[in-house]
């Protein structure tokens, strides 16, 4: 049985984003970027608590919002666990959250006055750095 | 609660054994010089005043640190019932007045009984008893005052004032120290509680309401005092103007002797007067000494001494103290102190039958030997052959009060009758005498101002004046009366004549009108737990019905101020009637206590339901 | 016996003069959790817990702690109601070890291991005595021996205050990490909202005297917008701005802080003649601020 991993993430009061938010973006971040893999142990409610200094039923709640958006497992008795990498949405999903995230970056680019092809050329950028980390 | 009573206890450890060190110094450098135990009252009462003074500093401190609002809560907030934490704070701080007061005078009289030849009575270890109920009831009242707030201070004064005014003593004073302790504890019970600021309830209230309406009373007669003064300073008060009302009392008592017994004479239809008129011109009257104001007669085991139950042998230096629990003289060396025995009555030393003192005159006496007073007796104590033998006897039941030369005997005054005794057989012999004339007061001692004595060719002429308390509610209608003696043992009444009070009744009675019930109340105060002095006796004039509508009307006007008053309050109905009946019986010092007491919580609430 | 609640009040008045500490208060906060109250000085939360706790009369109105009448707390209620205030009050002349004592002795269900778990974070000697520790020690033992007490109501009333970096985190953290908060209703009074958001799921505002807010932090957070337009002169008057907060006037450009406001509040600007639009969300600490502001003109949403 593999010993908790390290959860290497930050908090930060004052932000406009809630605490729970902030827990649940930064666990799927790290699960995106490949440095929690499938079948890691995550820190108990208790132990993430205490290490971020927060009130243990934010992190309970963040981590229910986790399994069910089915990022993580609950392993009864045990803990909670990095799920496997599955289809979680179904494509028809999957497509309309691309729409939307498209749909936002541009509103949010079209101001900045930049080159559709400068942008572009950022956007490669980016993605590439995110694609080798990513297991098929 | 031990836990309580422990912190709290060690918490002044320091200062209880630096104050007890410090009191213990002091008590053995005095006792050297004096006998601590028989010293005159007031000595008594100002270390009583002391010890007080310390138990009030100890409780503001206390309570003081205790009361602060975080405090407060971090004191109560406890699963421990309030009665406990107010006895385990309290009875720490008992204890330490017991340390720093108590043991040092214990120790010191423990001393003095074991080390000295000094006469240490019963009485005598019954003193340090009273200094830790007058303390404790000091430090009580201090701590109810920081708990309730400074307005309460006028309840806690009447409280503790009645210790030192009381007219009871030995054990009676006991028993009011006691009594006034538990009343504090009761006040200071009922404000202990979460909830400072909420008014006392129930019984607490009743406790509470009395002698803050005593204190009220007390107030309104001190201002009384201040407007006397004034009325002194403006010139037209009785006692002060050049010269006094006309056919008052003040005129007559002002007078000198030959004029009060001539002016006596006025209006008299005695058969003889003008020869008495003659005869009083040509003498010259012996005004007898009354003393004033009264003094309190040493009584059976009283705590302290209202006069010195000592005086001394200059020839062989010897100092005799009467003993209560014997009832002899003892006598000890001014030398070496060392023990010189006893003393009673005659040749068989026996018990004296009241309480000795040095008689407070000496005239009539030849000699250096010394008059004795106890009771009903005059005793003369023979220095040649120290013994004690009684030389004048008045009836049973009365007190011998002031002795004065009249003609060539003198007259002995006792507290209801006039005695005459023939000069030489007294200075000379050495038996008992028997008066030559017994002439019942035809008044009573504590109206009797003036007491003139002329003596005639065959009896005496005696003026007497009644009016000495004729400017207070208990004083007699004053009245001058002149009485005849004669050789075979007649009495006659030559005059008598009703002199005019001085001062309008709405003086005379000012400390009844305000609050009749009060008035009652702090006559019974004074005189609980104490036997009839015999000198203080009055016969009361009647009061004027004046003074009875100005008391009702007084009462009236509080009633309806309690009706506007407790309209705006959140009482219950049980207690409204309570504070209705209350402000109708006790008058306006009751709407006082009402005012300060009950807070208008919902005036505000009115207001704002209007608005 | 207990209700659902852990301290209830109906219309509950508090009035010192002519000013309103509590004005018709009706509060309810049910069992567990941690309760965050969150008010401007004068606001009236210590009024509140002094009324609560039976140590002051209220003008008019009921409280309810634990479903005990305030007014009538027995000792037994004073045994499961713990309280710790900012000034961490406790006798200065008694020792560590008789202070413990004293607790140990008086509460039934006194836990040692509790209190050895918390006063361990605090360099705290028995023998010394309360007056010789510094306030981030006080404050440490005072909660150990609040926490050891095993209340079913914690009480905390700005227990951070005047305490240093080092001294807050380690409060925190015994507060939040000892077993006994499982059991326990906390009710977590507080100035420091970066202290709120970690720690309250409930979050309670109150404002001069009167309850304005009870959801859970977040929930109460989004419910502020931060509005940021070219609104042409002196823009439209603040009194006709729905849900105005604050409103601040930056380079030309017009900053609302407005509350309870849909996507609708752009076209409110738009009309006042505004081009340019923006919003974005506030954080807890800027949104509580902006509430407790005294010129905000909307009473809160039911």
């Amino acid at each position: 049985m593999a010993r908790s991993k390290a959860l290497m993430i930050q908090i930060s009061t004052g932000d406009t984003r809630p605490i729970g938010r902030q827990i649940v973006d930064a666990v799927r971040m790290k699960i995106a970027t490949g440095d929690l893999e499938a079948g890691d142990q995550l820190p108990s409610v208790r132990g993430l608590a205490q290490q971020l200094m927060v009130n243990p039923n934010t992190v309970a709640k963040a981590y229910a919002e986790l399994t069910t958006e089915g990022w993580l497992d609950s392993r009864q008795g045990l803990g909670l666990y990095v799920a496997t990498l599955r289809q979680r949405l179904s494509d028809a999903e999957r497509e309309h959250r691309l729409d939307e995230a498209v749909q936002r970056f541009v509103n949010d680019v079209i101001p900045l006055d930049y080159t559709p092809k400068q942008v572009q050329e950022r956007l490669a950028v980016e993605l590439r750095a995110l694609q080798p980390r990513k297991s098929a | 609660m031990w836990d309580l009573f422990k912190s709290e206890a060690l918490r002044f450890r320091a200062w209880t054994a630096a104050v007890a060190a410090v009191h213990l110094m002091g008590l053995m450098f005095m006792t050297r010089m004096e006998d601590l135990a028989q010293q005159r009252d007031f000595v008594h009462t100002a270390f009583g005043g002391l010890y007080a003074g310390l138990g009030l500093l100890l409780a503001l401190y206390q309570m003081g640190t205790h009361r602060k609002a975080s405090q407060w809560l971090n004191l109560l907030h406890r699963p421990l019932p309030r009665v406990r934490i107010a006895a385990a704070l309290t009875s720490a701080g008992v204890l330490q007045l017991v340390v720093a007061v108590i043991l040092p005078l214990l120790l010191v009289a423990i001393l003095q009984q074991a080390t000295t030849a000094r006469v240490v009575d019963l009485r005598h270890w019954m003193l340090p008893l009273s200094a830790l109920l007058v303390t404790s009831c000091a430090y009580l009242a201090g701590a109810f005052c920081v708990l309730r707030g400074p307005r309460y201070v006028i309840a806690a004064l009447p409280l503790l004032w009645w210790l030192p005014t009381s007219n009871a003593y030995g054990f009676g004073m006991l028993a009011v120290e006691l009594l006034a302790l538990i009343w504090f504890a009761l006040l200071l019970l009922e404000a202990f509680r979460p909830d400072l600021s909420a008014p006392p309830r129930g019984a607490g209230a009743i406790a509470t309401a009395l002698p803050l309406q005593m204190g009220v009373y007390a107030l309104i007669m001190v201002l009384f005092v201040g407007m006397e003064l004034v009325w002194i300073a403006q010139g037209s008060h009785p006692n002060n103007t050049a010269t006094p009302p006309a056919g008052g009392h003040t005129e007559i008592e002002h007078a000198d002797p030959r004029t009060r017994v001539m002016a006596g004479l006025e209006g008299s239809h005695y058969p003889d007067v003008l020869r008495l008129k003659e005869r009083v011109q040509n003498s010259d009257p012996r005004a007898m000494p009354i003393p004033m104001p009264l003094p309190r007669l040493p009584q059976r085991n009283e705590l302290s001494n209202f006069r010195l139950p000592e005086f001394n042998d200059e020839r062989r230096h010897v100092r005799w103290v009467f003993s209560h629990d014997d009832m002899r003289l003892h006598g000890f060396s001014l030398a070496d102190g060392s023990g010189r025995g006893t003393l009673g009555i005659g040749a068989a030393n026996a018990p004296f039958p009241a309480i000795v003192a040095p008689a407070w005159t000496r005239q009539g006496m030849a000699g250096e030997d010394l008059l004795l007073t106890a009771g009903d007796t005059l005793y003369q104590l023979v220095l040649e052959t120290l013994q004690v033998i009684p030389r004048l006897r008045v009836e049973a039941g009365e007190v011998v009060v002031a002795v004065s030369p009249v003609g060539e005997g003198i007259g002995v005054m006792s507290d209801r009758a006039l005695y005459f005794y023939g000069g030489k057989p007294l200075l000379e012999g050495h038996e008992l005498l028997a008066p030559r004339m017994r002439v019942p007061m035809p008044g009573k001692m504590g109206d009797l101002r003036n007491l003139d004595l002329i003596k005639l060719d065959e009896g005496y002429l005696a003026a007497f004046v009644y009016s000495a308390r004729s400017a207070s509610p208990v004083g007699t209608v004053p009245f001058q009366i002149l009485l005849r003696t004669h050789a075979d043992g007649r009495i006659e009444t030559i005059n008598r004549r009703a002199l005019r009070f001085d001062y309008p009744a709405l003086f005379r009675y000012r400390a009844w009108w305000i609050s009749p019930a009060l008035y009652a109340v702090r006559a019974a105060a004074r005189d609980l737990f104490a036997p009839p002095l015999p000198l203080d006796v009055t016969e009361p004039a009647p009061i004027p019905r004046s003074m009875w509508w100005l008391a009702a009307v007084l009462s009236l006007l509080s009633l309806a101020g309690a009706v506007w008053r407790t309209a705006g309050t959140s009482l219950s109905p049980p207690a409204r009637l309570a504070w209705l009946t209350a402000c109708g019986l006790m008058g306006l010092p009751a709407l006082a206590s009402l005012w300060l007491m009950v807070p208008i919580a919902e005036r505000s609430a009115r207001d704002a339901i209007k608005a | 016996m207990e209700g659902e609640h852990v301290i209830e009040t109906r219309a509950l008045t508090r009035r010192y003069g002519r000013k309103l500490a509590l004005d018709h208060l009706d509060l309810a906060i049910p069992r567990g959790r941690i309760h965050a109250i969150v008010g401007a000085n004068g606001a009236g939360k210590s009024t509140l817990f002094r009324i609560l706790l039976g140590f002051l009369a209220p003008t008019s109105g009921e409280s309810r702690i634990l479903g005990r009448d305030s007014q009538r707390l027995t000792p037994g209620d004073r045994g499961r109601i713990g309280f710790v205030n900012e000034e961490h009050t406790l006798p200065r002349w008694m020792r560590v070890s008789a202070v413990t004592a004293m607790q140990r002795h008086q509460y039934a269900r006194w836990n040692q291991q509790i209190f050895d778990e918390v006063v361990g974070h605090y360099h705290v000697l028995p023998e010394q005595k309360v007056s010789e520790l510094s306030r981030g020690e006080r404050a440490g033992f005072n909660l150990a021996l609040a926490l050891a007490q095993s209340p079913e109501l914690l009480v905390l009333d700005e227990p951070t205050l005047g305490l240093d970096v080092v001294a807050k985190r380690a409060f925190l953290e015994s507060l939040l990490y000892s077993n006994v908060t499982d059991q326990c209703a906390v009710i977590y009074c507080s100035h420091q909202m970066e202290e709120v958001e970690r720690v309250a799921d409930n979050l309670i505002i109150l404002e001069r005297g009167q309850l304005k807010n009870m959801s859970a932090p977040d929930e109460f957070r989004a419910r502020v917008t931060h509005w940021v337009a070219d609104v042409p002169f002196k823009g439209p008057d603040p009194r006709t701005v729905p849900g105005l907060l604050e409103v601040q006037r930056l380079d030309g450009l017009h900053h609302y802080l407005v509350l309870d406001q849909s996507a609708d509040f752009e076209a409110f600007l738009r009309a006042s003649g505004a081009k340019n639009v923006q919003s974005m969300p506030v954080t807890l600490d800027r949104a509580v601020n902006a509430f407790l502001a005294k010129n905000h003109a909307a009473p809160a949403a039911a």
